[in-house]
């Protein structure tokens, strides 16, 4: 989801590689080459014992078959994830010469009121969609592993939305919410309700992307969900419903208590893939405005963290400042797995 | 298989510098030898050019093999991406109005187009657009493809109800000040309540801009957005929100509001007359257009560049010159709305006959001397950035009732952020 902004200075990046000027940069990168070669094939060739290098030439076609992947995601993944870090301390407008400022970048965005403002609509945001999405993956999972009819289909159903592309389901969810136009508004103005301005209230801004995030992943979570209800013996189902409990019981005592390590894993993908929240956002309140674009919608109430990353990387030709912008919330979103780890680890059933 | 894990780093490591040394040969041979190419390339957006203009070049430079690029998505950064890898490049790029600016620092990436022959067709076309193409030091970087002269779009029908003048001309002259302007949206308002005078107020206050002699940044690169100039813009652009007759349509739904008349009048470009026929084609007929309250002002309009690295930079601009030649700028008019840049298309048929849409008035009569009067300004490469803030506050006021004052304060001080960060004192 969020690879797109991200990858987006990749094929500029190897250009100019760790270069300072705006020209010399193949030169410094040679500097570089060899002598960064020569120690990693050094210990391969002259240590004393021939084996692993016959190893690797005995295993070529092995290496060889795994090894673009490895290149992929070294020119495109981690190279470009390096880059960022040099560029934080560089002023740079993405032609022109780079001015290495220290850190300066990040003592502006401690002062900068906007990028906190987007990192507490990229909370709210989170929050709004990912509780009732893991909650509503989890029953959907329990009921579907209940039936015994139709699994197969109810299966590709729950997985259908998450592989929609997210353009269409955000004109979809701008069609049916916008403010004077929108499907739900007609139904409200149908029943003599007051309509709501969805798309220009500070809060049903956030409800409204939070809304199409669930509606995307509840069917996903939900399946990974199913699996690891598959894995839980029946025994202890059968045993339950001898003693005497029921469904809600069951599931509290039995299905939650022995899906943690799943709920865990959820979690944590849930929490780092909507802090990423970027599509949604832009394609809802992208571009409406030539003057202003990538705002994040009336009031700024859609602008999450990634957004305006890419407003200053992209429309303001800021890169440095976008890449500090990536790397100081980079940071927070660590903070926040790590803090969604401990309380969910925390509900350790006692003995 | 089994692979230990001290075998499978230094499998790791040795993939890795493999895809190291393939990267940095990437940049290594990026000049490019001979000037006189006869394979060019040409990189436009969908819109950006006639098209029928751009196929009949192809066959007027039948000695040249000339290739030309819609390219989709984010343009600018693109282009950026093509001029940093040099071969990538295009050999003739257009460049969009609002992202001049910021291409100017680094001049030297473009061939200066007086080198190649512009000087001399200079004089045909608007110097104030030429000015935005040009550096402190007199290169020229970009040829103008079109220009975004402002007016106001009205329903002849609203305006009718209302018992406001109906008549391009009356309405011109009855509503030439903002104040004027903003009292006929009350009256319109309160003859037909569904119907509202403005889209937003941003773009009351990007109007006003464009109005002016001064942006947010003047030339000695010193930060002038918390000065009068941009105050009284700024006072002016709320005022339609405090009289209730402003839309507030800052989402997609500007095309229904369109359509279902909720807008009674729109401010915008010359090129804004498609969006509209587009948006509303049940409405042709009701629409006329007159002079924009307060004076003439820009909105985009785009250019023609050579990167530096273009294969035959002379020739390149040949196919530049012709393309926008008066003649075929009169075609690409009526083609998709590109609002000539060289005055004598304005007395081309395609321009001085009569639009349908607006009930046949000829709309050349508002564009044309509106064009030759817009005032020229210095933009800055960062006026883009530090003039971002105020768009956002005008939607704040808009979204959450906030307070205007307090919006103001919050603008001035975000955009003097950005302004420090962007290198502005």
């Amino acid at each position: 989801m969020s690879s797109s902004p991200v990858a987006g200075p990749a094929p500029s990046g190897p250009a100019s590689g760790s270069g300072t000027g705006p020209t010399g940069s193949p030169a410094s990168d040679r500097d570089h080459g060899p002598g960064r070669r020569a120690p990693q094939i050094r210990p391969v060739s002259a240590g004393s014992r021939r084996g692993p290098r016959r190893r690797v030439a005995r295993y070529w076609p092995q290496y060889l078959a795994i090894s673009p992947y490895y290149v992929i995601f070294t020119v495109f993944m981690l190279f470009p994830v390096l880059y960022t870090v040099f560029l934080a301390f560089q002023k740079w407008d993405g032609i022109g010469d780079m001015h290495f400022v220290g850190f300066q970048q990040f003592r502006f965005l401690w002062d900068d009121p906007v990028f906190w403002l987007s990192v507490r609509n990229t909370l709210v945001i989170w929050v709004l969609s990912t509780v009732p999405m893991l909650c509503m993956a989890l029953v959907l999972a329990v009921l579907v592993n209940s039936t015994k009819r139709l699994t197969a289909f109810y299966r590709v159903a729950l997985f259908i939305p998450s592989i929609t592309s997210l353009v269409a389901i955000a004109i979809f969810f701008g069609a049916v919410f916008s403010n004077n136009f929108g499907l739900i508004n007609a139904v409200l103005r149908a029943l003599h309700l007051s309509a709501v301005p969805w798309m220009s209230n500070e809060w049903t801004i956030k409800l409204v992307i939070s809304a199409l995030m669930t509606w995307q992943w509840t069917g996903y979570n939900a399946i990974i969900y199913l699996a690891g209800l598959q894995a839980i013996p029946s025994e202890l189902y059968e045993a339950a419903r001898v003693d005497g409990a029921g469904p809600v019981r069951i599931f509290r005592s039995i299905t939650v208590p022995l899906l943690r390590p799943i709920i865990l894993f959820t979690v944590v993908i849930s929490t780092v893939t909507g802090m990423q929240s970027f599509t949604e956002p832009q394609v809802l309140f992208g571009s409406e405005a030539a003057t202003n674009p990538n705002s994040g919608g009336p009031g700024q109430a859609g602008l999450t963290t990634l957004l305006y990353f890419y407003h200053q990387a992209f429309d303001n030709n800021d890169f440095g400042y976008g890449a500090a912008i990536v790397w100081a919330f980079f940071l927070f979103i660590l903070l926040i797995v790590v803090v969604n780890w401990r309380l969910v680890q925390r509900k350790e059933p006692r003995p | 298989m089994d692979l230990s894990r001290r075998r499978f780093l230094q499998a790791a490591v040795l993939t890795a510098a493999a895809a190291g040394a393939t990267a940095a040969c990437g940049g290594g041979s990026g000049s490019s030898g001979a000037k006189d190419s006869k394979n060019l390339t040409l990189w436009y957006w969908a819109g950006g050019l006639s098209d029928k203009v751009v196929a009949d070049a192809k066959t007027h430079f039948s000695d040249i093999s000339l290739k030309t690029s819609v390219v989709g998505g984010d343009f600018k950064t693109k282009l950026l991406t093509g001029l940093r890898a040099a071969q990538s490049a295009p050999d003739i790029t257009g460049v969009k109005g609002e992202d001049i600016a910021s291409f100017l620092p680094n001049a030297d990436r473009f061939v200066d187009l007086k080198t190649v022959g512009a000087d001399k067709l200079a004089p045909q076309y608007l110097s104030w657009k030429l000015k935005q193409a040009t550096t402190k030091d007199g290169k020229l970087i970009g040829f103008p493809i079109d220009i975004g002269p402002c007016a106001t779009f009205y329903r002849e029908d609203l305006f009718a109800r209302a018992g406001l003048p109906t008549d391009p001309a009356q309405v011109s002259a009855q509503l030439s000040t903002w104040d004027d302007y903003f009292k006929a949206g009350v009256e319109l308002h309160k003859a037909v309540p569904k119907t509202y005078l403005i889209n937003n107020i941003g773009s009351v206050f990007s109007m006003m801009i464009g109005q002016g002699t001064q942006r947010f940044i003047d030339e000695d690169g010193t930060f002038i957005g918390d000065q009068d100039h941009i105050r009284t813009a700024w006072t002016t652009a709320v005022k339609p929100y405090t009289l209730g007759i402003d839309a507030k349509i800052n989402d997609n739904t500007w095309n229904a509001a369109i359509s279902g008349g909720t807008l009674g009048t729109e401010i915008g470009a010359a090129w804004h007359a498609l969006d509209i026929s587009n948006a509303a084609p049940g409405t042709k007929g009701k629409w006329r257009v007159a002079s924009l309250p307060g004076g003439p002002s820009n909105l985009g309009g785009s250019f023609l560049a050579i990167p530096a690295t273009s294969g035959n930079p002379e020739e390149a601009f040949k196919i530049i010159s012709w393309i926008l030649s008066p003649e075929n700028q009169a075609r690409g008019f009526t083609d998709a709305a590109l609002f000539p840049t060289a005055p004598a298309a304005y007395k081309l048929p395609a321009l001085t006959a009569g639009d349908a849409f607006f009930g046949g008035q000829k709309t050349i009569e508002i564009f044309g001397p509106a064009a030759e009067k817009i005032p020229s300004a210095y933009e800055a490469p960062a006026d883009a950035a530090v003039s971002a803030p105020y768009y956002s506050e005008l939607t704040s006021i808009e979204a959450k009732g906030k307070d205007p004052e307090e919006a103001w304060k919050n603008a001035v001080s975000q955009a003097k952020q950005i302004a420090q960060r962007q290198g502005v004192k």
